[in-house]
């Protein structure tokens, strides 16, 4: 049998060499609740110090600013359940999508990124009559990896007098986040999105504005986020966080190589695919492509079965594939079942540490596409 | 217990098993999960796929329900168990559109549906058997309690093995070509063999239950499925006897099936007419909105008309020849004389003896006289005239 080969790292990263080792030493430390007074408690409260303060350096945060979660969904969800009027773009996660009750949406073009005209048309309409407004627009698209002119949108929110959420999970690890560029209110973050242990997520809260809680309880991260500290998914994420920090800045090469590799060789053999937001400036890990007759469905399947481990449009938790709301939104309505996304590890880093995948395997992905009928 | 080789050698494949990828319908019962269990010991090369038809949480009116049902969960336990690969496809839009909208509209009609019969032979057996073929499958599988043999060239469809089990009637659709295809491996066992060997395989749905209602209805009550997908063409109307005199008023006559005794409620009258004979719902009328309720002889019906027939055999030689017709699942084949129009493919039927209660909507599946577990095919009723029909005829 062939070697797995998986391409959906913008799903999951594997948990990296390093996070694993810091995470076996913590466990065999000994008994770690970080809210208990004693030396025990002490010495987990500093590990989740320091594992904030790996995360602030990461994105040029404050460290007390950030809010350990359970995941960057709760993290949204934490923020919108303090808004009544929120905004967002139509290629949002679910998670901001679901938790978003106003029906405010930005439309993005063909080309996958957010119509800015479009967006001051809807705040100067909206806010003539409303207190307080948010604006989400996501960093970069984890279904096509186009980066949005996130600087530009929050200068048009900033206008409004709107806070601004900024989703945040694609862009780390792939592209630099200096929040003290931005004038950004919420900034929400996914652990394992960069080689931590999955369960574990981030609220980055400049603080202008009171939040109330949505779980209650022991008061845990300035009773913001109540119950004992999942220490060793913050370890795990401020490791990571510290393997991201210390990389070159510039460290996609590799990556996107191997992307523009595949991509140019499907173009070769088979110059029917579409090619979503390719013409954008967009990650350098992530191709989202489509065949016109072919369901997303059954290539998934038949590169499951030839060991390439990619996604399609939203797996509910059932394994049901739904349609592709961001292929909808870019004005591909006919192909929103059809989009195959393959996302290659976030960086070069993370790539060698993986394991480097071949030219040949690649090869090989390109000619079970060219046999999809 | 069961020989391995004999699953081999009804799979009707040649070579080494490992060679061959079988689709496995799963359901995430316990018959379907030793079908793939038995291919997995087999040596094939299997491959699960479970079909999601509808909306589980909208269909139970749950708030925040998961939109799959613990079905698709079992099946997908069952398989990595087996160490299988399994995928689930999303069907709700075809399953509405061809299955649950006309289990509505036939209703309305007056008619009593199969959907399971719509469902295999509109979505399982087309738009599943074809992702099968696409996977590059040699043969998709299904847990039915069904045969598949090859006398001459041609596969041929008989009853299962176990005939309190038989699911032969709600296959007469599939085609030869799709018999060609499909591959039946729980046809020579019985009930409790089938499991027995999910407790020896160690499976989590070995003792679960059979599955007794149409999926998408739950508890058994279709009327509110009918009424939640027809919202306002449901009308009020009377109970009349077959003078037309009015007995009593209903809620809509999707409530009623041809042949009903029980629940027909009409006060007062304890379900009996004048002559103290039982009250049977003999007709429905939808252009009139009238339940038409009378003794059990109105119900007779000695013949009907079958349309959109399909027959699993060769065409036969002549167009008039004895049958052995189902008229319904439950009940026993019945002897009658078919004449069938196969440029048309609609069949007249003349039954040797009366039969009560046969209901527009329902399939007529017919058997070999020679050989009473041979399928040879089946189609729609769409005309069942009783008694009360040849009474209006000679009042008219």
């Amino acid at each position: 049998m062939n070697r797995q080969i998986y391409l959906d790292y913008n799903a999951t990263v594997p948990v990296l060499e390093k996070v694993k080792n810091s995470l076996i030493n913590c466990m065999n430390f000994g008994p770690l609740n970080a809210s208990s007074v004693h030396y025990y408690g002490r010495k987990g409260k500093n590990l989740v110090e320091k594992a904030k303060l790996n995360i602030a350096r990461l994105v040029n945060a404050k460290s007390d600013n950030i809010i350990f979660t359970s995941s960057a969904t709760e993290a949204i969800n934490l923020v919108f359940n303090n808004f009544n009027t929120i905004v967002v773009s139509s290629i949002e996660h679910l998670a901001v999508l679901s938790s978003s009750k106003s029906n405010l949406i930005i439309p993005v073009n063909k080309n996958g990124v957010v119509d800015l005209n479009a967006m001051e048309t809807l705040l100067k309409k909206i806010n003539k009559n409303r207190k307080e407004i948010l604006v989400s627009v996501m960093w970069v698209n984890n279904e096509t990896g186009v980066i949005q002119p996130i600087k530009e949108v929050i200068n048009i929110a900033k206008k409004y007098g709107c806070l601004v959420h900024c989703d945040a999970a694609q862009a780390l690890g792939k592209i630099e986040i200096n929040l003290n560029e931005l004038e950004i209110d919420f900034l929400t973050l996914s652990g394992h999105k960069i080689g931590a242990p999955s369960g574990i997520g981030a609220l980055i809260n400049n603080n202008k504005f009171n939040l109330t809680p949505q779980i209650l309880g022991g008061g845990q991260e300035k009773g913001i986020r109540a119950g004992t500290e999942n220490i060793f998914g913050i370890l795990g994420f401020g490791e990571a966080a510290l393997i991201m920090s210390e990389m070159p800045k510039k460290n996609d090469n590799q990556v996107k190589y191997l992307r523009d590799y595949l991509s140019n060789k499907i173009k070769k053999i088979r110059p029917e695919t579409i090619f979503f937001g390719e013409n954008s400036d967009r990650v350098s890990n992530t191709l989202l492509i489509a065949l016109p007759n072919i369901p997303g469905d059954l290539a998934l399947m038949k590169l499951d079965l030839e060991s390439f481990s990619v996604s399609s449009g939203s797996a509910c938790s059932s394994g049901k594939i739904s349609k592709s709301h961001v292929v909808s939104a870019m004005g591909y309505q006919d192909l929103a079942s059809n989009s195959i996304r393959l996302s290659f590890p976030p960086n070069d880093t993370i790539l060698e540490s993986e394991g480097l995948i071949t030219t040949e395997e690649l090869d090989n992905l390109a000619e079970c596409w060219l046999d999809l009928k | 217990m069961i020989n391995i080789n004999q699953v081999i050698e009804d799979m009707d494949l040649k070579g080494n098993p490992s060679k061959h990828r079988i689709v496995v319908a799963m359901s995430g019962g316990v018959d379907s999960s030793v079908t793939a269990a038995l291919l997995v010991e087999a040596g094939f090369d299997v491959v699960g796929l479970t079909m999601q038809l509808y909306d589980h949480g909208q269909a139970l009116q749950k708030k925040g329900a998961c939109c799959a049902g613990s079905d698709i969960n079992d099946a997908r336990l069952v398989s990595s168990k087996l160490q299988i690969p399994h995928y689930v496809l999303n069907y709700e839009n075809l399953f509405q559109d061809q299955v649950m909208e006309d289990f509505a509209d036939s209703y309305l009609r007056g008619e009593t549906p199969i959907p399971c019969v719509r469902c295999n032979q509109t979505v399982k057996f087309i738009d599943m058997l074809d992702r099968a073929k696409k996977l590059g499958a040699s043969a998709m599988a299904t847990g039915h309690y069904i045969r598949r043999r090859k006398n001459t060239g041609t596969p041929s469809l008989y009853k299962g093995i176990d005939s309190s089990k038989d699911q032969s009637y709600f296959l007469f659709a599939t085609t030869k070509s799709q018999l060609e295809f499909l591959r039946f491996p729980l046809g020579s066992l019985t009930k409790k063999e089938t499991r027995s060997v999910a407790r020896k395989y160690n499976l989590d749905v070995a003792e679960k239950p059979d599955s007794q209602d149409i999926c998408f209805v739950p508890d058994g009550r279709y009327a509110d499925v009918v009424r939640k997908l027809r919202p306002g063409s449901i009308d009020i109307g009377d109970i009349v006897d077959i003078e037309g005199k009015k007995l009593g008023q209903h809620n809509g006559i999707i409530d009623f099936t041809i042949g009903q005794r029980k629940g027909i409620g009409i006060g007062g009258r304890k379900g009996v007419d004048d002559n103290n004979s039982l009250l049977y719902v003999i007709a429905l009328d939808a252009k009139k909105k009238q339940v038409i309720v009378g003794s059990k002889d109105y119900l007779a019906c000695k013949k009907i008309k079958i349309t959109k027939c399909n027959w699993i055999i060769d065409r036969p030689h002549n167009k008039e020849f004895k049958i052995l017709v189902k008229l319904r699942n439950t009940s026993n084949p019945v002897v009658g004389k078919i004449k069938v129009d196969f440029k048309t493919g609609t069949s007249e039927l003349d039954f040797d003896e009366p039969q009560f209660g046969v209901s527009t909507g329902q399939a007529a599946v017919f058997y070999n006289t020679k050989d009473h577990s041979h399928v040879l095919g089946g189609g729609w009723i769409t005309d069942a005239p009783n008694m009360l029909d040849l009474n209006n005829f000679i009042n008219a």
